[in-house]
């Protein structure tokens, strides 16, 4: 028999589980060692106060809320597979939504610590809540920020619960390979899933609505984190093409992450048979179609600012180009319009070393994008006397660096505690064994 | 072909399973079981297969979706309803005329709060309606074949006198396996 069987896709997919090997320590040790200096960083930053940026007037966002943003969107393409593809009946989403929707909750557990980094005193985070207080004070809920703290929280609860819902069936099948001690913890973890008829109904009800409440949260999330720069006056924010931009960006960067994560998870884990170049090649293309509406945006943006005929956005535009910050706007535009433009060429995007080579490279982009957008806005603004060169400081690259390593942590993590492809959906896809097929066959 | 059965002889035996290699040959036993009008069954498969909720179940729709609603709608109102409460609570003067109670800002907050009061109601009812954690079942349901690739049936609260009659539907469906039902019914096959 040829391909993947029932069994053969438990076994495979099972393991990769537990025992590391020396690759994997020093993976993880790796992503340890870039988020202790990314918390000692924060440290000097706690005891120091936050003059230890490179936050100069009226420059107070920086390299953290870029770092915010960039994670926020790395979210987005996780939901996009784990659930509009799921309601669109995408069948190159089963092999890869599992590690997807991995990415999403970790790249948001990561994006949720920017605020607190980067409001200094951390420990007033809890200020973001509306909560009774003795001062009858209530939070503004005029304010985008307030929206955000909303759609933020709303977004890491429900893809959180989602993921887990679709880990109990594979958690079961976990329980069943193991013994002892292991065995008990997943039996837990799976809520004692049987796979009953009566367990599957509602299941499959449960994860449809889902998948259906998750949807409309891709666009939401992104268009309210854009409102965050585009409701205010800001020149180069103000501009309603912000949420239309920042979503097509956050799948474009997403997507490009995705490909980066997965690439060396499929050869490490020899996990071939689930995850094809297939299922990279329809990564590559969403980039494709994201990027052509990114590039169209960029185009947009600067035809507005030069049309509306109003010397500040002008301006600004202007000096994005020529400015201080000529650098980051050539990176973005490099990364995010052209380099993916080669994978129009099948031989380039289903080759494994370009569309690994790529994806890092928009994931550059993408973060410049963000950088592009709040450093030469803020430092570049109506005041001429104003006008600063704002450059982060080691603390604010430590701290970056550090939520590089805290994502990686998680994500390595997770690839030796919970199955990485979703079995009981491969299983979905494959023909069912049927003995009517075997005595056709025999005759 | 429904015989009167006096009480005190329907004493139940142990639950009656059966496992099954091919999916066709499971979908024949439970339509065999629900013919003869045995419906007390629990039915395994690793992976949900409309085949089977379909011959159980008739098409009807999960109550999954009322929790989904209701949730919706709860949370459309407390959202849009704390936002409301919260600004008049603290009125703040708002330069540019402003209202204390703004619709489309709070628009957005009602928004996120439908989406995240439907999921939890929805993940309440998927708790609630497929009994997890789960408890009540049967230790023939306990099986790692079932997460792996066989599919099962178990039969409960099985009548003495109908072993016999199940275990040989189970059987001729073409089960790899018919276990349980006590054991005086294993030849009972002959006698149905």
């Amino acid at each position: 028999m040829k391909g993947p069987t029932y069994s053969s896709v438990n076994r495979d997919v099972l393991a990769p589980l537990f025992t590391p090997n020396a690759a994997y320590m020093g993976a993880i040790t790796a992503a340890l060692a870039a988020m202790a200096w990314g918390g000692y960083c924060w440290a000097l930053q706690l005891v120091n106060g936050l003059g230890v940026a490179g936050y100069r007037p009226p420059v107070f966002w920086g390299v953290y809320i870029t770092t915010f943003v960039f994670w926020v969107g790395i979210g987005h393409a996780g939901t996009l597979i784990s659930a509009v593809l799921f309601l669109t009946r995408s069948r190159w989403r089963t092999g890869i939504y599992r590690a997807a929707e991995a990415m999403t909750i970790f790249a948001v557990m990561t994006a949720a610590l920017f605020p607190a980094i980067h409001v200094g005193r951390a420990w007033y985070a809890y200020w973001l809540f509306p909560y009774p207080n003795q001062r009858q004070l209530w939070v503004n809920f005029k304010s985008p920020l307030m929206w955000d703290v909303f759609a933020v929280s709303t977004y890491f609860t429900v893809s959180t619960v989602f993921f887990f819902i679709g880990l109990v069936p594979d958690m079961a099948a976990v329980r069943d390979s193991t013994r002892g001690y292991t065995q008990k913890l997943y039996s837990v973890m799976c809520l004692g899933w049987r796979g009953t008829d009566r367990q599957w109904r509602h299941y499959m009800a449960a994860y449809g609505f889902f998948a259906a409440l998750a949807t409309p949260l891709v666009l939401s999330v992104h268009s309210v984190v854009s409102w965050d720069f585009a409701m205010a006056q800001t020149p180069g924010w103000h501009s309603t093409i912000f949420p239309p931009y920042f979503v097509a960006g956050a799948i474009f960067s997403g997507c490009a992450m995705v490909i980066t994560l997965m690439l060396p998870l499929t050869k490490i884990f020899k996990l071939e048979d689930y995850i094809h170049v297939w299922h990279f090649e329809h990564l590559a293309k969403l980039c494709l179609f994201t990027g052509g509406i990114l590039t169209y945006a960029y185009g947009t943006e600067y035809f507005i600012a030069w049309y509306s005929d109003n010397m500040y956005e002008w301006g600004t535009f202007v000096d994005r180009v020529v400015g201080n910050y000529w650098w980051v706007f050539a990176t973005m535009v490099f990364c995010n319009c052209l380099s993916p433009l080669p994978w129009y060429f099948k031989k380039v995007r289903t080759s494994y070393l370009w569309l690994f080579v790529i994806s890092i490279l928009i994931n550059v982009g993408m973060w410049f994008e963000r950088y592009n957008i709040i450093a030469s806005s803020l430092s570049h603004s109506f005041d001429p006397a104003g006008w600063v060169y704002y450059v982060p400081t080691y603390i604010e690259w430590g701290i970056m660096l550090g939520s590089f390593g805290w994502f990686f942590t998680w994500f390595l993590l997770f690839v030796k505690i919970m199955p990485s492809v979703a079995i009981a959906e491969v299983k979905e896809m494959m023909r069912p064994p049927l003995k009517s097929d075997e005595e056709v066959a025999a005759k | 072909m429904s015989v009167f059965v006096p009480v005190e002889a329907a004493a139940t035996v142990a639950p009656i399973k059966a496992v099954y290699k091919h999916l066709d040959c499971l979908v024949t036993g439970i339509d065999g079981l629900k013919k003869a009008g045995f419906r007390d069954i629990h039915v395994m498969t690793p992976f949900p297969r409309h085949e089977v909720e379909e011959l159980i179940y008739e098409g009807e729709p999960s109550p999954v979706r009322w929790f989904t609603l209701m949730g919706g709608l709860f949370g459309a109102t407390m959202a849009f309803t704390m936002t409301a409460l919260m600004s008049a609570n603290w009125p703040m003067i708002m330069p540019g005329g402003k209202p204390l109670v703004s619709i489309p800002p709070f628009i957005v907050i009602t928004f996120e709060g439908t989406i995240l009061w439907a999921s939890m109601f929805t993940f309440a009812a998927l708790l609630l309606l497929c009994r997890l954690p789960a408890r009540g079942l049967p230790k023939e349901v306990e099986d790692p074949r079932f997460s792996n690739d066989h599919f099962g049936i178990v039969v409960e609260r099985v009548g003495a006198h109908n072993a016999a009659q199940i275990k040989s539907i189970l059987a001729h469906s073409g089960a790899i396996e018919v276990t349980g039902g006590g054991d005086t019914a294993a030849h009972g096959a002959h006698h149905g």
